[in-house]
């Protein structure tokens, strides 16, 4: 098959993506402290052909509510880069992608420790750029609070055009010799050599207009959540629009939404799998998970059986919190119902079904101009990714829409991009 | 006297610490075509056969001006991350600068490490003042002394205090019964200080060594009491003043209610090429340097170069290991217990 191919991340997060996986008796539930539990996990997605392995990031723990912390598997776990680094040199094709704040890095370090993981993994390595929206991730960095939405965005693009420029080896494009921007200044170039693949490459999570500005004066990769076609459709096509503004073609950014997946040999099984997920879920976690989507903090004195309350615009996470209220209004639904919808899944796209089901709907978004890819985030771990890669990857090969051998050796060629000046 | 002649006379082995010291191989060898993991994956694995303590990796900054391709061509806490699924007994530390990182990001980063490696991970933190890399970290106007310090206390303080934010024993795992962890055994650190603010925990669970080993460089007399309070070794210069300055060390350890023990001084020494021609001499020097209890051992600085390492490993350990100053094995796999730092904080 010559045809245009669809591109897979397999997004990694310790015993799974759904809330409760943890508890799940096929959930390994020591993930966030087992290393040859994340060494095999990367070798599965390699083995599979995936294009990338993907981690989140959080510079603190999310839930500030620490009893319902507790009652999840999400407060600790192994902090991505150092993740990434030890699984490049236990693997050799497969890419590594890690999600690191414009908001608490500098430029110049967060440059230098990407280009030395793609050293480290002989071309491999992408940083997923984030602005970070949680307040209690601020509080690990100062006193002063969360940073307007704006103020962020404005951190990001300065920060995006440093280290661009440093892993180019132009400093000098930024502003004169060296960089002395409003954020950031920086004197010197890079002590590391020049990216075998050009530069690392470039993803982006944020969904906001400011952040599809951004995304596409220098993303390669955006990963985004979107529940229906129409949704990821208007995003896809929104963001590749924006793209010869910036003298950029359309195929210059690959866009991946998430999607979750519960694959079984039969629908039914499917349905069991993921019902009995679901069941795990105490009703105070859900509710805890939806306020943080909705960057509020007192879902809980409402009635959980009634429906979401009127919402004023947040700093937090714009684009996030409109998917969840759209979807309330769309479908009708309590806070009970829409806390377990959004806890499965956290917010992005399930699939129950089939094999050949899980195909069919990943190949009318393909086709139909609604992605580029998925980012792929199995319920729980490691038995859901075998699952995805035993039954669902085969099925998207023997339709030509998946790769059997990888082509090259670097994330560049995987995806298809170009390499840098 | 801190530590006596019992000291030794109980067999406290000579700790030995190999520094991976950039830009100063060859040329033909720094001409290579790019970096390479596997042979400094080799040369740490070969330090490991010969069952040293632990590799110290350095973290150049740049020289003003040019690229200053270094010889460890990677950033050192990626670097410590891909050794430690290579290797399985050696300690790792890496050096990172307090002015490249930010205090919750790097006590994360190296409880991640620790996590990694098993209980192997250190975190080398230098007191120089003034460190050239603050002009690439939006620090033009980089640090006066005193502010240096006053801030590189407050950092290591926090960095510290982050890594003791879970306790041991705070994973549950109980699937059954829906508890991760016991609340009760995590800790916010809320922190407020003169130059940063930090709330905790870490989302890193406890390490496996109780917490990653730290190492102080660079100290200058006014530092000497925070090196004291914190450090779990220490890397001394100047051979000549180390007597002293050991026995003080230790001294204001006790001060600070540490036991003597809490705290292990080495000595940098760059033996370079007399290592091949007079194996005899070196060893003869370290044993003096140890037996006058100048030191608890040594950190050795060499470019990362396996025929270097070979000639320490093959002409002057066997010389050690005869005269029985250092431990033929690991008894174990952390870090803390190579350097006999398990269970020796007497706070
Ligand atoms: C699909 C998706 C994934 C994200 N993943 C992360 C993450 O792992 N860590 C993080 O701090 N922020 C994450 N974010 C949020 C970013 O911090 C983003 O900058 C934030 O949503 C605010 O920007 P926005 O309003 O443009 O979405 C994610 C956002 C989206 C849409």
């Amino acid at each position: 098959m010559s045809g245009r191919q669809m591109k897979l991340g397999a997004f990694l997060w310790a015993t799974g993506h759904h809330i409760a996986a943890w508890r799940h008796p096929q959930a390994h539930v020591t993930a966030g402290v087992d290393i040859d539990h994340y060494i095999q996990l990367a070798r599965t997605a390699e083995a599979a052909k995936f294009d990338m392995i993907f981690c989140e990031d959080a510079a603190g723990v999310r839930e500030a509510n620490v009893n319902i912390a507790s009652q999840t598997s999400r407060s600790i776990g192994f902090e991505p880069i150092s993740l990434l680094a030890a699984l490049a040199v236990q693997t050799s094709r497969i890419g590594l992608v890690s999600t690191a704040s414009t908001s608490y890095n500098e430029p110049y370090g967060l440059a230098r420790t990407f280009l030395s993981l793609d050293h480290l993994s002989g071309g491999r390595a992408g940083w997923n750029l984030v602005t970070s929206a949680s307040p209690i991730e601020a509080a690990n960095f100062g006193s002063t609070g969360l940073r307007p939405h704006a103020d962020r965005y404005e951190r990001a693009r300065e920060f995006a055009a440093v280290v661009t420029a440093l892993w180019r080896g132009k400093l000098d494009g930024v502003s004169g010799p060296g960089h002395d921007g409003r954020s950031f200044s920086v004197r010197d170039p890079l002590d590391l050599q020049r990216s075998p693949q050009g530069a690392p490459v470039m993803v982006q999570a944020g969904a906001s207009d400011e952040g599809r500005d951004l995304a596409a004066r220098t993303a390669d990769v955006v990963f985004t959540a979107a529940q229906t076609f129409e949704e990821a459709k208007a995003f896809y096509d929104d963001l590749k629009r924006r793209l010869p503004a910036y003298g950029r073609e359309p195929d210059d950014i690959k866009i991946m939404p998430g999607v979750a997946p519960v694959a079984a040999e039969t629908e039914s099984e499917a349905r069991e799998k993921y019902e009995e997920l679901q069941e795990l879920i105490p009703d105070d976690v859900g509710v805890a998970l939806l306020s943080s989507y909705l960057s509020i903090s007192d879902l809980w004195r409402y009635p959980i059986d009634g429906p979401l309350p009127e919402l004023p615009a947040s700093e937090g996470m714009q684009s996030r919190q409109a998917l969840v209220i759209e979807q309330s209004r769309r479908d009708n639904l309590s806070i009970r119902q829409l806390a377990r919808h959004f806890a499965g899944a956290r917010g992005h796209w399930r699939v129950v079904g089939t094999p050949a089901q899980i195909a069919d709907e990943l190949e009318a978004r393909f086709e139909g101009g609604a992605a580029d890819g998925f980012n792929v985030m199995p319920s729980y771990f490691p038995g859901e990714l075998y699952t995805f890669a035993a039954l669902v990857v085969p099925e998207l090969q023997r339709r030509g829409l998946f790769r059997k051998e990888y082509e090259g050796r670097t994330l560049r060629h995987h995806l298809g991009l170009k390499r840098p000046a | 006297m801190m530590r006596g002649s019992n000291d030794r006379g109980n067999g406290a082995a000579m700790k030995l610490a190999v520094s991976l010291r950039p830009g100063e191989a060859p040329s033909d060898v720094r001409a290579s075509a790019g970096p390479d993991f596997t042979l400094l994956a080799r040369f740490v694995q070969k330090a490991e056969a010969a069952g040293l303590d632990m590799v110290l990796l350095a973290d150049s900054a740049p020289v003003a001006g040019g690229p200053s391709n270094s010889q460890v061509p990677f950033e050192s806490t990626t670097l410590l991350a891909a050794l430690a699924t290579v290797t399985s007994k050696i300690g790792l530390v890496a050096a990172a600068s307090t002015v490249a990182h930010l205090p919750y990001n790097l006590a994360r980063r190296f409880a991640s490490l620790d996590v990694i490696s098993h209980g192997r991970a250190g975190w080398h933190a230098t007191m120089v003042p003034d460190p050239p890399e603050a002009a690439n970290f939006s620090r033009q106007e980089g640090f006066s002394r005193d502010d240096f310090r006053r801030r590189a206390e407050e950092f290591i303080g926090i960095v510290q205090g982050l890594w003791r934010g879970w306790d041991a024993d705070a994973l549950l795992f109980d699937q059954h019964g829906g508890r991760f962890f016991d609340p009760e055994k995590m800790h916010l650190l809320d922190h407020k200080g003169e130059f940063f603010s930090v709330r905790g925990p870490l989302n890193v669970a406890r390490s496996p060594q109780d917490t990653p080993v730290l190492v102080l460089s660079g100290l200058s007399g006014p530092d000497m009491d925070i090196g004291a309070r914190v450090a779990d070794v220490i890397l001394l210069d100047e051979p000549l003043v180390a007597g002293a300055k050991a026995d003080d060390l230790k001294r204001h350890a006790v001060a600070f209610g540490r036991n003597p023990g809490a705290i292990k001084v080495l000595m940098n020494v760059a033996p370079g090429a007399e290592m091949a021609a007079r194996p005899d001499v070196i060893a003869d020097r370290l044993e003096e340097s140890f037996r006058s209890n100048c030191c608890d051992g040594f950190n050795i600085l060499m470019p990362p170069l396996e025929s270097v390492l070979d000639d320490f490993v093959d002409l002057v350990l066997p010389k050690l290991r005869r005269r029985g100053l250092v431990h033929p094995d690991y008894r174990n796999a952390a870090l803390r217990s190579h350097l006999g730092l398990a269970g020796e904080e007497g706070r």
